[in-house]
């Protein structure tokens, strides 16, 4: 039998956004917080002279992050939050990050205050720093049902990250990250790209997908990864405004990927 | 221990939503929020027409992707076999509401995540879940899958077709749809849990 | 909780040692006030009470569950004939009505000065309100007598407003919705055929038949739970299913067969089945030697209705006409076509019904297994009371049938709407010009009871008349409808929940007794409707008649004439008697159960010509829509009741709004799409709305369908107010069935007037929030 199908609803379906604006501020705080946390370790382990001022800041932004997601949260007086670290669950990307962020705020701290030895908290924060720039793009991937969060946001997600963590850092005149934040726009706009190609050619759900994304964000997102792939072009002479566009263009990326993102394809 | 699973017989279903209504009180389910909702699907061209009356809610997937995802491991899987959320360790983060491929999820006001339970508080003393107990059409069957005399073993051997959503997404649900009409199309032919 | 030390770190070891070994496992807890779980109602101490459910007519018997002084679910009970453990999704909500904060709360008396319809009311106590309306009764009697009070009645109350008061106070204008809103075509019909009427619950026999036709009669959306489980317990067991209809119901989609007739030619469609039965010879001859008279006067009489005659009036084709009606003979007597219940359609229903009796007539399958079995009432006794002075023949659904003859008592004058048309039951919506006109005689009062006189008595704006004519209208609810805010006096009385009520007396092949007692104490000031009657009572001098001291003692002592008793029942809920359901049980006795005049189904009914109607049915063609225009269709939500459940926050959530629904190519050719708001327009100019439209191909492009209950305009009904449209709104006229008083209710013409605005409304979310 063909012909259209129409649909209507007795009840309340639950088909609204679980995740808000402030999820949306999340991702962006958790991608400089991470990238700060990365640049303070590579710094703690490879200069002489350590900046302690670097490991204060990664300190506050792990901090506005934790508090942020804590403050989002409905559970937020009923302090479960303590129970992230009560608990084992590894196949969790929300758990991993939790021990990630609150490892690198520790470390930080032993940093930023000069206590031990600078060069295994740096070691030691390389690896939180990683985690916490790897587990957004795994909280998103594991949700299989939705086919926007590919498999290829594994890579998507720590690239823009740091995008939007060091392009802000080229604004603070980091100039030593010019070569990686080119390499990074150039591998965001790519990787941009290849997500694209792989929806397109992903199967029913994943043109569905697709086809939302792009009506709902479509010419947005390619703005997102033309920022990005201009940041090789601009950042040798104008590493400032390199550094705001790639940051820019990768959060215009991430966000709307998190917020289309959530998109299931009906069942009908 | 039972593996406690549900059938619902579409071709009895009339989408009444007597379920529904007993879940919100049974549950106390807040306004706004929704365990169990029907779908009414029209297809077809005048006069030629058909209809599906679908409940919907949390399928009780043996492979539940909202279990492993949960970071405090408030959401997990009783030795019955229904999947539950612990109120006083979940930290409402959404990860779980992500994972679920059927909307089965929502965020209770009160500060936790919540879904369809089986009514195991039910369960507990010998009784059955309130959507099955008050169905007029009796559509809905329940009971232990793994003994072949429970009413939802029998109702699944006895229907013409088993269906279950989104069978490619491997979760393996434990409430199966029983003669979706047979010329719906829509759903692929399930595997028997 | 104190721990030593190394208890402590054992504790942790250990889980975190089990915590590493299953990745699955669930944290260690701590004790955290602040994070336990809510206190769900079934972990308290839990006691429960039986009773049998208000939100529609059916009378399901529930367990409410209550804990803490509050009823938190209503289940059926296995043991209860009508539930069965099962209830439909109104008898579940039912609950959220007696919490729900809009109710009336204390007894309203209009300001001094201020308009009926204005809404200006003032608190009173109840002794004060009901000295203002048993004053404003005994002046109308003095001055035009006891018969000028009119009385207006619909739910378990009516025992005490519809029967019980009117009948001690002697007035004859009593009328009941579900008679001449409702019903009255087919009992009359079938009291006039078969000497019996068809009451409630309907008596067909789903348990053994094979074969259902359905004319009409959206079972499914109608979620008459009995009925429904009846129905798809048929349907399971293999019986085959046609339905008629021009829209495409639930019933329809579980249908063999959906023949989409054009809507008022169903008795063109029933007179060519009774053509195909007898020319074809397929009608049980047996039966119908042995229970009928005047067969060879039908079988001339549908000579000229063949399929292919009515296949042009119908827009069906010939072949599935004449395919139904053998099938219909193949599976007789285990083939039926139920009566349907609300037959009020086009003023020439009472034919309609006749012919759809004399197809089952001939099937042979009245009062036999398959078929018609004939239902009995409970054998209970009254309270002892003195005699009524006159018993007004108001009827109702589940009550005295068709032909009640009016017992007149040459003291008082009949009911104003006597002569109006054949039947003696009371038509309420003929009640109504008296108010106005003052003929035959005037009534100067009314007392409405349950009735929602806005949304289910057609021609409103007659009916809002009429109410500014009357010198006392006294209104007796629950919910502040919008009729109530028009009363002089308000009397809000207690939900089900809150009550006792007479008992039911439910009539089927085992007959039953419920019993309705309270499961919580009346919330606020509200009080349950015996105690209403009896205070009434009590002020009219009628002291008598009220004898009993309270309800208690009432039903006791009624109880106690079947040897039971209140204390026996109340554990109970129901007392099941036996009946006699099939022609064989009645032949045994030597009984005959046609209460004709010749004793015998009556196929030809000489009454009926003799009062000058047509003693077979005829069929007369419907009124065409003008072009542009669409007939309006109603019909229901499985989870709504007519127009009381749309205040009702959780059946709300499930169903908020009603839509107009519009075929698709029709929608396509206006340039409309679902979502789009429109006004509806009649041929009066009266204008409704704003409506969503339904861009469906579920119906014929010549009509449109509203789901009924919908468009209240009470602005105290915070929930239900400006949602959705009023269907009876639009029916500035109506069809009087000059046979059984219905008003035909399918002939409202409206034409769809885009570009209406979308309503704001409030979120319901938010006004559910509210409930205490």
């Amino acid at each position: 039998m063909t012909g259209p199908v129409i649909t209507t609803f007795y009840g309340v379906t639950n088909d609204v956004p679980f995740w808000h604006w402030t999820t949306l501020l999340h991702f962006c705080l958790v991608a400089l917080a991470g990238g700060a946390a990365l640049l303070t370790a590579m710094r703690a382990m490879t200069w002489a002279s350590f900046p302690r001022r670097l490991a204060t800041i990664t300190v506050v932004l792990v901090a506005l992050d934790l508090v942020v997601l804590w403050a989002e949260s409905e559970a937020r007086f009923r302090l479960t939050h303590v129970y992230l670290f009560l608990s084992f669950r590894p196949a969790s990307a929300i758990w991993w990050g939790a021990w990630a962020l609150a490892g690198s705020a520790l470390l930080g701290v032993l940093l930023a205050a000069g206590w031990g030895p600078r060069r295994l908290w740096g070691g030691l924060l390389a690896v939180t720093a990683t985690v916490a720039l790897l587990y957004p793009g795994l909280a998103l991937a594991s949700n299989a049902a939705r086919p926007l969060w590919t498999p290829l946001l594994l890579a998507f997600m720590p690239v823009t990250g740091l995008l939007v963590a060091w392009g802000v850092a080229l604004v603070f005149r980091q100039t030593d990250l010019r070569p990686v934040v080119a390499g990074l726009g150039l591998a965001g706009a790519g990787l941009g790209g290849l997500y694209l190609i792989g929806l397109a050619f992903g199967g029913d759900a994943s043109r569905a997908g697709l086809a939302e994304l792009w009506r709902q964000g479509g010419p947005a997102f390619v703005v997102a990864l033309a920022a990005m792939l201009l940041t090789p072009a601009l950042v040798r002479r104008w590493p400032l405004a390199a550094g705001l566009l790639a940051a820019a263009g990768a959060v215009l990326a991430r966000t709307l990927l998190v917020h289309i993102g959530a998109f299931m394809p009906p069942l009908a | 221990m039972p593996r406690f699973g549900m059938a619902i017989d579409l071709s009895a279903c009339v989408g009444c939503a007597a379920c529904a209504v007993a879940c919100k009180l049974e549950n106390e389910v807040p306004p706004g929020v929704g365990r169990l909702w029907i779908r009414l699907e029209e297809y077809g061209t005048f006069p030629n027409l058909g209809m599906e009356y679908r409940p919907e809610q949390c399928l009780q997937c043996d492979d539940p992707p909202c279990v492993p995802v949960c970071p405090t491991g408030a959401s997990h899987v009783n030795d019955d076999g229904v999947v539950l959320v612990d109120a006083e360790t979940c930290i409402a983060c959404g990860a779980c509401i992500a994972a679920c491929p059927y909307d089965a999820r929502y965020f209770d006001p009160r500060g936790f995540v919540s879904k369809c339970t089986f009514c195991e508080h039910r369960l507990a003393v010998g009784r059955v879940p309130a959507c099955v107990e008050t169905c007029p059409t009796v559509a809905r069957t329940f009971g232990d899958l793994d003994d072949p005399g429970s009413d939802v073993s029998r109702a699944i051997r006895a229907a013409r077709r088993v269906d279950v959503l989104k069978p490619e997404q491997g979760t393996h649900p434990k409430l199966v749809y029983l003669n979706a009409p047979a010329s719906f199309g829509l759903h692929k032919e399930g595997v028997l849990p | 909780m104190k721990l030593e030390r190394r208890e402590f770190l054992k504790l942790s070891a250990a889980s975190v040692g089990a915590m590493m070994l299953a990745p699955d496992a669930a944290a260690v807890k701590l004790p955290n006030p602040l994070a336990r779980a809510p206190e769900a109602w079934y972990r308290g101490q839990v006691s429960t009470v039986l009773s049998y459910c208000e939100n529609c007519f059916w009378k399901c018997g529930v367990r409410a569950y209550v804990s803490d002084g509050r009823v938190w679910k209503v289940d059926g009970y296995a043991e209860n004939p009508l539930s069965r453990g099962r209830l439909c999704p109104r008898g579940q909500g039912a609950v959220a009505q007696t919490y729900d904060p809009d109710r009336l709360k204390r007894p309203l008396v209009r300001v001094e000065g201020s308009a009926r319809g204005e809404g200006k009311y003032r608190e009173a106590s109840w002794d004060e309100a009901l000295s203002i309306v048993a004053a404003g009764m005994l002046s109308i009697k003095e001055r035009y007598g006891s018969e000028s009070m009119a009385f207006f009645a619909h739910g378990s109350g009516d025992s005490w407003f519809g029967d019980y008061l009117p009948a001690a106070w002697a007035t004859p204008n009593v009328g009941k919705p579900s008679v001449s809103l409702c019903t009255s075509p087919r009992e009359t019909a079938s009291q006039w055929t078969f000497g019996r009427g068809i009451g409630s619950p309907e008596p067909v026999d789903w348990e053994n038949t094979d074969y259902i036709v359905l004319i009409g009669h959206h079972i499914g959306e109608d979620t008459h739970n009995t009925q429904l489980q009846n129905f798809s317990q048929a349907l399971k067991r293999g019986a085959r299913l046609v339905v008629v209809d021009p829209r495409f119901s639930v019933a329809a989609s579980k249908a063999d067969r959906w023949l989409p007739i054009k809507p008022g030619t169903d008795t063109a469609l029933l007179l060519a089945w009774l053509n195909v039965l007898v020319s074809e010879e397929r009608y049980d001859k047996r039966y119908v030697d042995a229970n009928t008279v005047g067969f060879e006067r039908l079988a001339s009489h549908v000579a000229p209705f063949t399929p292919e005659w009515a296949a042009g009036i119908t827009d069906l084709a010939a072949a599935d006409i004449r395919a139904v009606a053998r099938e219909l003979a193949g599976h007789a007597p285990r083939a039926v076509l139920p009566p349907g219940r609300h037959t009020v359609w086009y003023g020439n229903d009472t034919q309609r019904m006749r012919a759809l009796y004399l197809v089952n007539a001939l099937l042979g399958n009245y009062g036999v297994p398959g078929g018609f079995y004939l239902a009995q009432p409970p054998y209970i006794g009254e309270y002892p009371h003195p005699d009524f002075p006159l018993a007004p023949a108001s009827g109702g659904c589940g009550g005295a049938s068709a032909a009640a003859e009016q017992t007149i008592d040459l003291n008082y004058r009949q009911a104003v709407d006597q002569g109006v048309f054949f039947a003696k039951t009371t038509a309420i919506q003929e009640l109504i010009p008296a108010m106005i006109s003052g003929e035959p005689y005037r009534v100067a009062g009314l007392v409405a009871y349950g009735t929602n006189l806005f949304h289910s008595i057609p021609d409103v704006a007659r009916t809002k008349q009429a109410l500014q004519k009357l010198d006392l209208y006294v209104a007796i609810d629950v919910l502040p409808m919008d009729h109530v805010m028009w009363a002089d006096v308000i009397l809000p009385e207690a939900t089900y929940l809150e009550r006792y009520d007479d008992l039911a007396e439910v009539s089927g092949k085992t007959p039953f007794i419920e019993l309705r007692q309270p499961a919580v104490e009346p919330l606020w000031d509200t009080k349950p409707g015996w105690w209403i009657a009896r205070e009434l009572g009590l002020r009219l001098g009628l002291d008598a008649y009220f004898d009993w001291p309270d309800i208690e003692a009432y039903l006791d002592t009624r109880l106690r004439t079947i040897g039971s008793s209140l204390a026996k029942a109340k554990p109970q809920g129901t007392i099941v008697q036996g009946g006699r359901p099939y022609l064989t049980d009645w032949e045994a006795r030597h009984l005959n159960p046609f209460a004709t005049p010749s004793g015998k189904i009556e196929l030809y009914s000489q009454t009926f010509a003799d009062a000058g109607f047509a003693p077979l049915p005829v069929y007369e063609p419907p009124e065409e829509p003008p072009a542009g225009s669409y007939r309006l269709l109603y019909g229901r939500s499985p989870v709504h009741s007519f127009a009381k459940t749309q205040n009702n926050w959780l059946l709300m959530e499930m169903h908020g709004n009603n839509a107009v629904w519009l075929n698709r190519s029709e929608a396509r050719r206006l340039g409309l799409s679902t979502g789009d708001y429109v006004w509806l327009e009649n041929e009066q100019g009266v204008r409704e709305g704003p409506v969503a439209v339904f861009a469906t191909e579920r119906l014929r492009a010549d009509c449109v369908y509203v789901v009924h209950g919908f468009g209240h305009r009470a602005p105290d009904m915070r929930i239900a107010n400006g949602r959705g449209v009023s269907d009876v709104a639009l029916m500035s006229r109506y069809r009087l069935d000059p046979i059984s008083g219905g008003a035909g209710m399918h002939v409202t013409f409206v034409k769809l007037i885009p570009g209406a605005p979308r309503p704001r409304l409030p979120r319901l979310e938010k006004l559910a929030e509210r409930s205490v």
